[in-house]
Parts: C-alpha cells; sequence; structure tokens
C-alpha cells in the first residue's frame, strides 16, 4: 500500500516535471498532426520510404499517448475524470483506435472507413491542452456556450416551423417543387440556404417558374426574420457576452496582482518590525533602554544644515496644511466643548447647592412619618 | 527629549507607522546595529564651488563620492538636445553631420499637416510630393496607350517629375541615416518607409540595367510606383493612431486565429477523407471535382465554405455521386458552417468590438488622469487660501490660544503669501517657496503639539499664556536658526536609502496619514454632536457657520484627497536633518496626546450620560 502511494507520488511529481517541458511535447504533438496531413497526401501515391516513415511515427506516436493515459489514470484514478481536457484525451485516444477495430471488425470494405480515417483529424486537438492562451479563451468562451446553444435552438425551432409550411405549400407531389421542398430534410437544406442568403435566388426561380402562390412573400419573410434578425442577434448576444468574460478576466488578474503584491508589502513590513523589536530586545537585556534612548545617539549626529529630500505624502507640505487645518478645527470643537463643560459644572454646582435644602427636608418629612 | 512615551500600553497603528517610516528614512537599523550609512552631506552644486571643494578636499583625501539622482519629471529629450550634450560633439571643432541632418528633417521635411488646406500643402514638402507623385501615375496610365505623339513632351515631364520624386525620397532616407542610424530602424514606420520605396526602386533599376525584354518587370514596375503612395500612411497622425489601435486589436486576438486555423486544418483534412469517393468518381458533369483532390484544395475549399458562397450548390453536387453518403457530408458541410462562419465569424466581431472599446476607454482614463490632476492642484491652492482664512476665523472662537498662534501666523501669512504669490510652476520659485513655508511649519508644529500635550494633561485654559509664553520664545529661537540656514539649499542630493523599503513604508504610511486625516474628520462630527446635545449658550449660533463650513471642509477634503495622494509627485520637498526627525518624534507623539483626549472625552461624555433626574 505504501510502496504504491509511493510510486503514484513518483508518477506524480514526474508528470509535473514533464508539464515544465511543455516545448518539447508541443513538438512532438506537432509530428504527429503533420503526421495526419501527410496520410492526406496518400492519395498521390509517395514513394515506399514514405509510407514505412508514417506507420513508424504513427505506432510511435500511439504508444506514447496510450502510455501517458495509463499513468495519468494510476495516478488519480478517481480525479482524473473531472479535468476536462483529460476527458478530451480519452475521447482522442478512442478516435485513434476506431480504423483499427473498424477494420477487425467490419472487413476491409466497409463504406465508412474513409469518415473514420477523416475523424483522424481530430488528433490536434491536443496540441489545445499545452497553450495556455487557448485554454483561457476556450474557458471564456464556453462560458458563452449556453447563450449560444439557446440562440441555436431558437433558430431550429423558426426552421421547423417554416419548413413544415413550406412543404405544405411547395412540396406537394403535384405542381410543387419536389427537389427543393419534397421532404423535411430538403426543406430543412433549402431554409438553411435562404438564411445564410447564398443562392437563394435561384431557389426562388425555380418556385416563380412553378407559380406557386405566396412563394415571394414566404421567402421574403423568412429571409428578413432569419438571416435580417436572427443572425445579428446572434452577434449582438455574441458581443455582450464576451465582453462580459473579458471584463471578469481581467478583473480577476489585477485582484490576484493586486493581492501578491500587498501580501509582499506585509511580508516586508512584518520583517523590518520584528528586526526593530528584536534590536530593542537586545539592547534592554544590556542596559534596559527605550527606543528613545537608543536613538539618542544618532540624533547627536544629525546636523541642521544636512538636506534631506523627500517626495512621499507624509512629509509633503499639503498633507501638513492639511493636517493642521484639522487639528486647529479640533481644537477649536474642543475648546467650546470645554467651555460648555464649565457651564455644565457651574449649573450643576448651582443646584448642587440648592439641593441640601430640599434633601434634608424631605428626610425629615421621613422621620417625622416614621 | 522628554520621557512622555507610553512604552507600549496603548497600541496605535498609525504611531507605529509613524515609527517605523522614521526607522525607514534614517535607515536606523542599519545603524543601530552598527554599519552607518553614508549620509549626503554636500550637494553637487558645493563641489563645483571652488572653495568648498577646497575645504573638501582638504578634509579627508579618500572619501567616497557617490551621487544619488533622482529621475526627474522632465518633457521629452530629443535626439538632437542628447547628441549636444556628448562630450564628444562639445569638445571637437564643428559640428557633426548628423546634427544638421536631423535639422534639415526637422525644418524642411517634415512638418505636422494640420488642414487639408492646399497653402499648407506648400509647407509639408514631402507630402506635398507623395500626392503629387499619385497623380503623375494617373495621368501616366492614362495616357500609356494613346499614341498621341503631341503627348510625347507630356510623357517626358511625367517621367522626368517621378524620377525627381524618387530621388528625393531617397535623400530623404539617406539623411535620416545620417542623423541617427540605429533609431531608424527601432521606429516601424521607418522600416516601413524604407521597405515601399526599396520595392519601387528595384524595377527601376533593373529596367535600366537593360532587361527590357520581359514585360514582367514592366508590370511590376508600373505596381511597385504605386506602393509609393503608400507612404503617406507614417505622415499623418490620425492615420497612425488608427493602424495603431487594428494592429493592438489585432494582437489580443492572436489566440482567437490560433484556434480558427486549428479547426480549418481539421475540416481541410478530414474533407479530403470524406469526399475521397467524390473525388475518384468518374463522372464528367461534376463542376467541383477537384476541390477535394488533395490538401491544398481542401484548405480552399473550406475557405469557400466559411465565407458561404455556393455552399449549397457544392453539396448538391456531392450528392450526384451514389457513393458518397449523404448523412455525412451534410452534416460535415452544415457542422462547419455553423462552427466556422457563423459562430466564429460572430466572435471576431466581438472580439474587435470589446477591444476598440478598451482602447477608447484607455484614451478617456488618460483624459480624466489629466483632469483629476488639475483637480488635485486647485485644491491644493484652495488648502493654502483656507488656511489662510481659518487663522483668523479661529481668533473669535478662542483668545487665549490666539495670541500666541498670532504671533506665529503673522510669520505664517508671510510664509502663506510667498507661498501664494509663487504659485507658478516653476521649480526655483517653488524651491524658494518651500524653504520660506519651511521655517513656519515645525514651528508651528512644535507649538500645536505642545499645546495639546498641555491641553490634555489640564483642562483649564489657564496654563496656555504658559505655553504660549514659552512657545513664542521657542519659535523665536527656531526661527532664527531655520532663516540661517534653510536659505542656502538646492535640492540635488537625496536621500540613500534602500529604495524599496521606502516605497512599501511610504504607501502604508501615507494611506495611514490618510486614514488619520479622515478619522479626525469623524471625530470632529462627533464633537458637533455632543455638543449641539448640550447646547446651553445662545452663542450656538455664532458657532453655526463655523460648524457648516466644517462640514464642508470635511467633505471637500474627503472628495478630494484621493486625487491629491495620486498625483504626480514631482515636487520635493527639502528638510533639514534634524528638523525631519524632530517631525516624526513629534508626530507620534501627537498620536498619542490624541488618542488620550480622545479617550478623555469619551469618559467625560459618559459621565454626563450617567445623570438622572432624581
Amino acid at each position: 500500500m505504501a510502496a504504491a502511494l509511493g510510486t503514484r507520488g513518483a508518477t506524480r511529481r514526474w508528470f509535473a516535471a514533464l508539464r515544465g517541458r511543455s516545448q518539447s511535447l508541443a513538438a512532438m504533438a506537432f509530428g504527429f498532426m503533420s503526421r495526419v496531413a501527410l496520410q492526406a497526401e496518400k492519395m498521390n501515391h509517395h514513394p515506399e520510404w514514405f509510407n514505412v516513415y508514417n506507420k513508424v511515427s504513427e505506432l510511435i506516436f500511439v504508444s506514447i499517448y496510450s502510455s501517458e493515459f495509463c499513468m495519468k489514470l494510476y495516478v488519480d484514478p478517481i480525479s482524473y475524470w473531472k479535468d476536462g481536457y483529460n476527458l478530451l484525451d480519452v475521447v482522442i485516444i478512442i478516435i485513434i483506435f476506431i480504423p483499427y477495430s473498424l477494420r477487425k471488425i467490419k472487413g476491409k470494405h466497409y463504406p465508412y472507413l474513409n469518415i473514420a480515417d477523416g475523424v483522424q483529424s481530430l488528433r490536434i486537438l491536443k496540441l489545445i491542452t499545452y497553450s495556455r492562451g487557448i485554454r483561457t479563451l476556450i474557458t471564456a468562451m464556453g462560458q458563452t456556450a449556453y447563450t449560444v446553444a439557446s440562440v441555436l435552438i431558437l433558430f431550429f425551432v423558426l426552421m421547423y416551423i417554416f419548413a413544415i409550411l413550406g412543404f405544405c405549400l411547395f412540396g406537394l407531389p403535384e405542381g410543387g417543387d419536389m427537389n427543393n421542398w419534397g421532404n423535411l430534410a430538403l426543406a430543412f437544406f433549402t431554409l438553411f440556404s435562404l438564411a445564410t442568403v447564398d443562392g437563394w435566388t435561384d431557389l426562388q426561380e425555380q418556385l416563380d417558374a412553378r407559380n406557386l402562390i405566396l412563394s415571394r412573400s414566404f421567402t421574403i419573410i423568412f429571409i428578413l426574420l432569419a438571416s435580417f434578425v436572427f443572425l445579428s442577434m446572434f452577434v449582438g448576444v455574441m458581443i455582450i457576452h464576451t465582453e462580459d468574460s473579458i471584463k471578469k478576466f481581467e478583473r480577476e488578474l489585477m485582484l490576484e496582482r493586486r493581492m501578491n503584491l500587498m501580501e509582499e508589502k506585509q511580508v516586508i513590513l512584518k520583517r523590518q518590525q520584528e528586526e526593530v523589536s528584536k534590536l530593542m530586545q537586545t539592547q534592554k537585556d544590556l542596559d534596559h533602554k527605550s527606543f528613545t534612548e537608543l536613538v539618542e545617539k544618532f540624533k547627536k549626529t544629525l546636523r541642521h544644515t544636512d538636506p534631506m529630500v523627500l517626495d512621499d505624502f507624509g512629509t509633503s507640505l499639503p498633507f501638513i496644511d492639511i493636517y493642521l487645518s484639522t487639528l486647529d478645527n479640533q481644537d477649536a470643537t474642543i475648546h467650546k466643548l470645554q467651555e460648555l463643560y464649565y457651564e455644565i459644572v457651574h449649573v450643576l454646582s448651582l443646584m448642587l447647592e440648592d439641593l441640601p435644602q430640599k434633601k434634608q427636608s424631605k428626610s425629615s418629612e421621613k422621620v417625622d412619618e416614621k | 527629549m522628554a520621557t512622555y512615551h507610553p512604552s507600549g500600553h496603548m497600541q496605535l497603528p498609525r504611531a507605529d507607522a509613524i515609527r517605523s517610516r522614521l526607522i525607514d528614512t534614517f535607515s536606523l537599523i542599519e545603524h543601530l546595529q552598527g554599519l552607518s550609512q553614508a549620509v549626503p552631506r554636500h550637494t553637487i552644486r558645493e563641489i563645483l564651488d571652488s572653495s568648498r571643494q577646497k575645504k573638501l578636499m582638504l578634509g579627508d583625501q579618500h572619501q567616497l563620492v557617490r551621487f544619488s539622482i533622482k529621475p526627474r519629471h522632465v518633457e521629452r529629450i530629443t535626439h538632437a538636445q542628447r547628441l549636444m550634450s556628448t562630450l564628444r560633439v562639445r569638445c571637437s571643432e564643428r559640428p557633426p553631420l548628423s546634427l544638421w541632418a536631423g535639422w534639415v528633417l526637422e525644418r524642411i521635411l517634415s512638418c505636422h499637416l494640420f488642414f487639408f488646406n492646399f497653402y499648407f500643402l506648400l509647407e509639408n514638402f514631402i507630402i506635398f510630393l507623395i500626392f503629387l507623385n499619385t497623380v503623375v501615375l494617373m495621368v501616366e496610365i492614362e495616357l500609356l496607350e494613346s499614341a498621341n505623339t503631341q503627348l510625347e513632351p507630356l510623357k517626358l515631364t511625367l517621367e522626368v517629375a517621378a524620377w525627381f520624386i524618387l530621388l528625393i525620397f531617397i535623400l530623404e532616407i539617406l539623411l535620416m541615416w545620417l542623423s541617427s542610424f540605429f533609431l531608424f530602424w527601432k521606429n516601424a514606420w521607418n522600416v516601413f518607409d524604407f521597405v515601399v520605396t526599396v520595392l519601387s526602386l528595384i524595377p527601376e533599376i533593373v529596367v535600366l540595367a537593360g532587361v527590357t525584354s520581359k514585360p514582367v518587370w514592366l508590370q511590376l514596375l508600373r505596381i511597385c510606383r504605386v506602393l509609393r503612395s503608400l507612404k503617406l500612411f507614417a505622415r499623418f497622425h490620425q492615420v497612425r493612431v488608427i493602424i495603431l489601435a487594428l494592429v493592438r486589436a489585432l494582437k489580443s486576438m492572436t489566440f482567437l486565429l490560433m484556434l480558427l486555423l486549428i479547426f480549418f486544418y481539421i475540416f481541410a483534412v478530414a474533407g479530403v477523407y470524406f469526399f475521397e469517393n467524390y473525388t475518384r468518381s468518374t463522372r464528367q458533369d461534376l463542376e467541383y471535382h477537384e476541390f477535394f483532390s488533395d490538401l491544398l484544395n481542401s484548405i480552399v475549399t473550406v475557405f469557400i465554405l466559411f465565407t458561404l458562397d455556393h455552399w449549397y450548390a457544392l453539396l448538391q453536387d456531392t450528392w450526384k455521386v451514389p457513393e458518397v453518403s449523404r448523412t455525412f457530408s451534410s452534416i460535415y458541410v452544415i457542422l462547419w458552417l455553423l462552427l466556422g462562419s457563423i459562430i466564429f465569424r460572430n466572435i471576431i466581431v466581438a472580439m474587435m468590438v470589446t477591444n476598440f472599446q478598451n482602447i477608447r476607454n484607455e484614451l478617456n482614463e488618460e483624459m480624466t488622469h489629466l483632469e483629476v490632476q488639475h483637480k488635485a492642484d486647485i485644491f491644493k491652492r484652495q488648502i493654502i487660501q483656507r488656511r489662510q482664512n481659518l487663522i483668523p476665523e479661529a481668533q473669535r472662537s478662542s483668545i487665549s490660544k490666539l495670541d500666541a498662534r498670532l504671533g506665529v501666523t503673522f510669520h505664517e501669512t508671510d510664509a502663506i503669501q510667498s507661498h501664494e504669490c509663487a504659485a507658478v510652476d516653476k521649480r526655483a520659485e517653488r524651491k524658494r517657496r518651500k524653504d520660506a513655508s519651511q521655517q513656519g511649519r515645525p514651528s508651528d508644529l512644535t507649538e500645536a503639539s505642545q499645546q495639546e500635550s498641555k491641553q490634555s494633561a489640564t483642562r483649564k485654559g489657564s496654563k496656555a499664556s504658559k505655553s504660549r509664553t514659552k512657545s513664542l520664545s521657542k519659535r523665536r529661537k527656531s526661527t532664527s536658526s531655520f532663516s540661517s540656514s534653510s536659505s542656502s539649499f538646492s535640492s540635488c542630493s537625496s536621500v540613500s536609502s534602500s529604495r524599496y523599503c521606502d516605497l512599501i513604508g511610504k504607501q502604508k504610511v501615507s494611506s495611514i496619514f490618510k486614514s488619520m486625516v479622515v478619522a479626525f474628520f469623524v471625530y470632529c462630527k462627533s464633537g458637533f454632536l455632543v455638543l449641539h446635545i448640550f447646547s446651553f449658550s445662545p452663542s450656538r449660533i455664532v458657532f453655526h457657520p463655523c460648524f457648516l463650513r466644517q462640514l464642508d471642509w470635511e467633505t471637500h477634503v474627503h472628495q478630494n484627497l484621493p486625487g491629491l495622494m495620486d498625483m504626480d509627485q514631482d515636487e520635493r520637498v527639502v528638510w533639514p536633518r534634524d528638523s525631519l526627525f524632530r517631525y516624526f518624534e513629534l508626530l507620534e507623539k501627537l498620536q498619542y496626546n490624541l488618542e488620550e483626549r480622545k479617550q478623555l472625552q469619551e469618559f467625560a461624555v459618559r459621565a454626563l450620560m450617567n445623570f438622572e433626574d432624581k
């Protein structure tokens, strides 16, 4: 058990060291990526050594990545799954192994093999983990994901409504445009083409050629809604959220910096105070002196003709002006208070003189009662 | 010094801060540990003065001289000024050529254009030349194809003009090199200028060398002549600002563009694989057959899809081939459209907007900073005026203190008036002001603090007269000593304590000072409240204006104090060393005294509150 923990700690430390040398790993990732790019050139029948190079490099990289995955899992089996970038690593490893498994399971002539090969290009996403700037960017973008998703869902709902409408209006088998509005999927594509205003005049021409009613108004209304309103709203929403996230990010950065600075200042000040108290302690042990007596000797060396030039606020003239003005105000207040106190005391003393007579009469009454 | 030292039974952070400031300023720690720092004893003026210099040299032959220079807040020093103060230039007989080149550039060639007015164009020679170049080019292009022989002289003049302008541009660059070779390359606008000029030079040289056979070079020649108009970008200040803003915005978007490139790559490579069957198909009617054939074409196609151009036509074309699975191809295209052109493009727009807003906010911040400085300046003058006015005010309220104060205020008002009149921002006058008012300050402070301590000890006003006479005599002594010595100083030397601890201590102490000033306002306010509750005397009415002005003073200082503290402190105060030490000591004692007074006051209030009607 202790040995296992020890090895875990060792691997953890080794990973920390590895992280520091991120550039070498980034170079490795780059090599990986370029290998996939070269793979795309496979169409053009490169020489034999090229294919050998491809295969060998792929083997090396796949082995490195899977061993990294296994070791990371070994170090921290539970909290491994909490980090998003680790999940990305897992997904990429799964993607890497798809072509092999497909070839094994379905045989060599499965029509979707080229899809599996194409998905290999996602391996480059591993580069993102090594760059801090992109990570922060993705974190910032991730906060806008919720808004983006909701806008897209709204857009989809709008398209759905108009697709059904368009299908019923234009996609009926007799006299309708079957090519573009024949079924729901085609209608969606057509509407998307209208929304991105690409080639929509051709589509409109075909509708016009069949003299379908309401086609023009339908198209124009949809283009206004989708392209002008929705896509611009998209831009606006993204602008607001990007601003917010950037501001928050900068504020956090500033706060962090300020905290660090404050801590450093505190440390230095504390050190200075400790030194002074230590000095005083040593001196006290020797001759029982106080601080003023300590510096008595130093004061004697100060000459009046020595200039000292200071530019801090505490010894500047405006501060002295303000301070003395406030002290003057305070003194005035206190003086008035004093006068009032004298008056109070005077009145009270007068009252006190009156009191004893009354008290004597009262006490005499009580005695009489008793 | 007196032994009035509370020795720790009252922990005041302010007093501690003042003491630590004292220790910092005089570097007492090193002194008490036995390492005495070198104390600045002389100024540069004394060393340059020959008589004093002799005395210095006679004193100790092996003295070490250490110069500590404080950076001064001066305006921009031009390269020519720096050059003029180098030893090499001053000792040579003839001025160097670079100075003349700089002068030529400054005067003749590069004034700034402020109004787009023809008369002003003549003053800004180079800008005029650039415009002329553009016009010449336009006319030349128009006349290029015409075979009209009457226009031959015109063509010749145009050619000559173009060559002449080019020679002047080259001359300008040579002059800039002559003036300072290394600084030329540090400025990015100059490098841009140079590149453009050289680019437009190359085809001309090639043509001159006789390689007239290839028409390609002639075309290049004409293109590069147009490039010379780009030099205009470097000349107008507003254009520079816009370009700088654009460059900054782009810089902050580097990671976004990198991410975009990554996505480009992903979709390009995936596209090659997904449309493999489409590329290999042998149908003849495919319009976009080559679009996914290899990596380069695929990248171009992905870019075409990014700009949303003919994407549906491309998709329908791929559907013509039966082996291409419709689902995957449509997923590919739709996913890329959503991700790339809709989401990413709008993110880029959002980033640009945010960046431009940030740049505008920064420019605004600079403006507000200048405004705050201006306000702080005004506030400073108000303080001085208030000090002048408040003192006759205090006359009315407390007479016993005032006689003492009057004596001081005469001296002080002289100082303050000289303080006021010399409110021109010239350094020498400011120094004189400081020196003059220096005489008033510490004496006032000593007197005030002495009064404070006396007042808190006893609560009768009879002792004020005693303190008054004492302070008067002390004032006379101190002022005489001050006037003799403080008039002969200039602030060339500076403290040689470590800057680091200085800064830290300074900031903490200044914040403590600020809180001190603020706390006293609260105290004043509480005093006002107490007075309001127990106001018997009819003289309350007389007091009111005083108190109202006190409130105004308080809020006024509240608002303006941060600005004052953040002001660019380019004023420095010369303190005589022992006065500075005494100032810190007295300030610390003052804190203790004030604290004690506050406690006594609270005690009195509590006693009064405990009265009951029986």
